[in-house]
């Protein structure tokens, strides 16, 4: 699975786009998931994480936080969004000192989410480099509009109903706000970064 | 399996730009969804986008059938039908499973993504080609396109599933990192092969610092530094240092 290795954009689009991720193990660190998954939601509230989820429940700009919390069990993955690096560093710090021994992941630039690490005194285990896309690439949809729908790694959301929504938000319609809400709404992980993609689809509809 | 209610249905083309892979259209005055491309991926009905809720599901029986929707719809549960999720947890319990170890390489080519979906028969094509060039396949307990192979060892898909069509699909294995830019040439080959696109992610243990030797290599093969990537931070217990 890696859902959230692949996001594009520009270099300066991405340093607000990172995903943090809980995970545990079938057999090794997978008992009291519940109450590890609360303070992984509490640090990551603490510093402003914009969207979360359980791919069980969905996210929270589908449904209420307690109603994820409350049916979290022990196969529940959690995972969610930062807009900067300092939130990166700062959930890092609190979460090494919870000391839960659940693993964790953060998705981003390699540079930002590196210096992150040693911000917070925490060592890189394991990196999953992403090598881009191969292939027929003339099958893709410009790069602005994949800088939005690679953001719901496992692509429910389509090209045409951003395409869709832009237009909608140049006809004066919706609001970029509103409309970047509306496509998080399709990605049951909680990790569309519905911050970013308001200031993307603000540009696009400058675009032509 | 997706169905139009055709009595219900106004024509009304409101649910048309929500399919990731453009299988609606509307045809005489009536939606239709192309089956041959459609994966039941459920977009179009999870989030209700017909107004007249003209977008019906109906009972899928066949296995491939099964498979396709579950691989394709990420809020399915897996548990009853025995297939085992949509992949490895590759680097994110790599802490605490040392799947794969100092000195190994970890690839997952996502078939089908960004958003495009891909038929396999392009999948069994780049399976065979890293396969051949000395990538080790994930077997049958850790990756569900193992369920689909007729020889996992050569990358082989039975072939009365060729045809199906998913919107992502995940070839996973691991080589020694010297084998790395035989599949590498391999994957350069293969894919002027096929009609769709695929992701590559290239897996390794780091030092303290968050380097691998494979930065190296991957200069050598002229490949493009990368600038993105997955770290799993080190913080799961008992922690795995080989
Ligand atoms: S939104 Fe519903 S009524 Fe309108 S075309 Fe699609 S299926 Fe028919
Ligand atoms: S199930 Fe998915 S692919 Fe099929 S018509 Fe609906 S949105 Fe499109």
């Amino acid at each position: 699975m890696t859902h959230s290795l692949h996001r594009s954009g520009t270099l300066e689009s991405l340093k607000g786009d990172y995903v943090w991720f809980m995970y545990q193990a079938k057999g090794i660190n997978d008992t009291n998931i519940k109450e590890k998954a609360e303070e992984f939601i509490a640090a990551a509230e603490l510093v402003g994480s914009e969207n979360w989820g359980d791919v069980k429940t969905g996210p929270i700009v589908s449904y209420p936080k307690e109603y994820i919390k409350q049916n979290i069990g022990n196969k529940s993955r959690l995972r969610g969004v930062f807009t900067s690096r300092k939130q990166v560093t700062e959930f890092l710090s609190i979460i090494k000192q919870k000391n839960l021994g659940t693993s964790v992941v953060i998705s981003g630039l390699l540079d930002e989410v590196l210096s992150a690490c040693k911000e917070a005194g925490v060592t890189p285990h394991t990196i999953n480099y992403s090598l881009g896309i191969w292939g027929k690439k003339e099958l893709l949809p410009d790069d602005d509009i994949l800088s939005i729908t690679t953001m719901c790694g496992h692509h429910m959301i389509s090209p045409n109903l951003v395409k869709k929504l832009v237009q909608d938000v140049k006809k004066g319609r919706i609001t970029p706000e509103k409309a970047a809400w509306k496509l998080a709404t399709f990605c049951p992980c909680g990790i569309f970064n519905q911050v970013r993609a308001e200031k993307l689809i603000d540009e696009l509809k400058n675009k032509s | 399996m997706t169905v139009i209610n055709q009595e219900k249905c106004t024509g009304c083309g409101t649910c048309v730009p929500y399919c990731p892979l453009g299988a609606i259209s509307v045809v005489s005055k009536k939606a239709v969804i192309d089956q041959t491309i459609c994966p039941n991926c459920y977009v179009c009905v999870r989030n209700k986008v017909c107004p007249f809720d003209a977008i019906e599901k109906q009972e899928i029986d066949t296995f491939i059938g099964q498979f396709q929707h579950i691989i394709s719809d990420p809020v399915e549960t897996t548990e009853q039908t025995g297939v085992p999720g949509r992949g490895t947890e590759e680097s994110k319990t790599n802490d605490v499973t040392g799947r794969v170890k100092k000195g190994e390489v970890g690839i997952c080519i996502d078939m089908g993504r960004p958003g495009i979906g891909c038929r396999l028969r392009d999948v069994e094509k780049v399976a065979m080609a890293v396969t051949s060039a000395g990538l080790k396949l994930e077997g049958e307990d850790t990756t569900p396109l193992a369920m689909l192979m007729e020889d996992n060892s050569k990358g082989k898909i039975k072939e009365e599933y060729l045809d199906t069509n998913v919107l992502s699909i995940i070839i996973e294995g691991k080589c020694p990192m010297e084998t790395f830019p035989e599949i590498i040439k391999a994957l350069q080959k293969v894919e002027k092969e096929i009609d769709t696109v695929f992701s590559l992610g290239v897996m390794v243990r780091v030092d303290e610092n968050g380097y691998s030797p494979i930065l190296e290599q991957m200069e050598q093969l002229g490949l493009p530094k990368p600038y993105r990537g997955k770290i799993n931070v080190g913080l799961g217990r008992p922690l795995i240092t080989e």
